[in-house]
């Protein structure tokens, strides 16, 4: 059972960050979490749709993720959500075109074996 | 390829942003965990019923208001850092929510499970070195 929904955690929270990762990145940066900041976040939510939609995704991420924890301690539930990191990457890389540097290969690829280990 | 040079004071405050949204997950992920413990096992069988208990749990409803606290944060990283960059740094949150687990919800953390926060703190510490944007130029897609 907790893996359906470790599996549905994992898809849509993929979807999350990449789609709303691609939206926020036409807008002006926003640097502090200010009643200015949090205001102009609001306001590229209802106007950019990919980051509606990415934040629909995380949503249904966040449901499954309350669902895991009824049936999984936190210590499980937390890490098994980053299991993603891998293809997260892969997609900045292929869909949002950045320069991922052989840092952040790396730093991806231990944390997702950090991940794996956790899980075990 | 070339490094977009940081503007003046922008590094403190993008330091103390990373640091909000780390938290406000790690601490609205353990206010979950709390609410969760009172409730039954899901079933698929009273689904209703069972969102209702949900909504009306306090730790349920400070622990999401802290999430969408960081759901913004996170989309004001979005605003000035590469997702390549965002996303290994703020697995942080990792390691404090490792630790919070242990102090506040009494939970067995494994050696196994210790041996892999250590390793994603230094998938972290690899990550953070780099900047956070690296811009490519037109015609130089490697």
């Amino acid at each position: 059972m907790k893996w359906i929904f470790v599996a549905l955690v994992v898809v849509s929270s993929t979807l999350g960050d990449v789609l709303s990762a691609k939206g926020m990145k036409r807008e002006e940066e926003v640097e502090s979490l200010g009643p200015q900041g949090i205001l102009r976040v609001l306001h590229d939510i209802v106007t950019q749709p990919l980051v509606l939609i990415g934040i629909l995704n995380n949503a249904i991420s966040f449901c499954s993720f309350l669902a895991l924890l009824s049936v999984a301690e936190l210590s499980f539930a937390a890490p098994a959500t980053a299991a993603a990191y891998i293809l997260k990457v892969l997609l900045a890389k292929w869909y949002l075109g950045e320069c991922v540097t052989w840092r952040r290969w790396a730093g991806a690829l231990l944390v997702g074996i950090g991940v794996t280990l956790v899980l075990l | 390829m070339k490094v977009l040079p940081g503007k003046a004071g922008s590094n403190l405050k993008h330091a103390l942003l990373i640091a909000a949204v780390v938290m406000s997950n790690s601490v609205g992920n353990l206010f979950l965990a709390f609410g969760m413990r009172n409730m039954p096992e899901f079933h698929f069988g009273s689904v209703l019923r069972y969102v209702l208990l949900v909504v009306s749990n306090p730790w349920i409803i400070v622990g999401t208001a802290l999430l969408i606290l960081f759901m913004i944060g996170q989309l004001s990283l979005f605003t000035w850092a590469d997702l390549s960059y965002v996303l290994p740094v703020t697995a942080s949150g990792y390691i404090v929510t490792a630790i919070l687990s242990r102090v506040f919800l009494h939970e067995n953390v494994s050696n196994m499970r210790w041996t892999g926060v250590v390793i994603i703190a230094f998938g972290v510490m690899l990550v953070a070195e780099t900047p956070p944007h690296v811009e490519i130029p037109a015609g130089d897609q490697t």
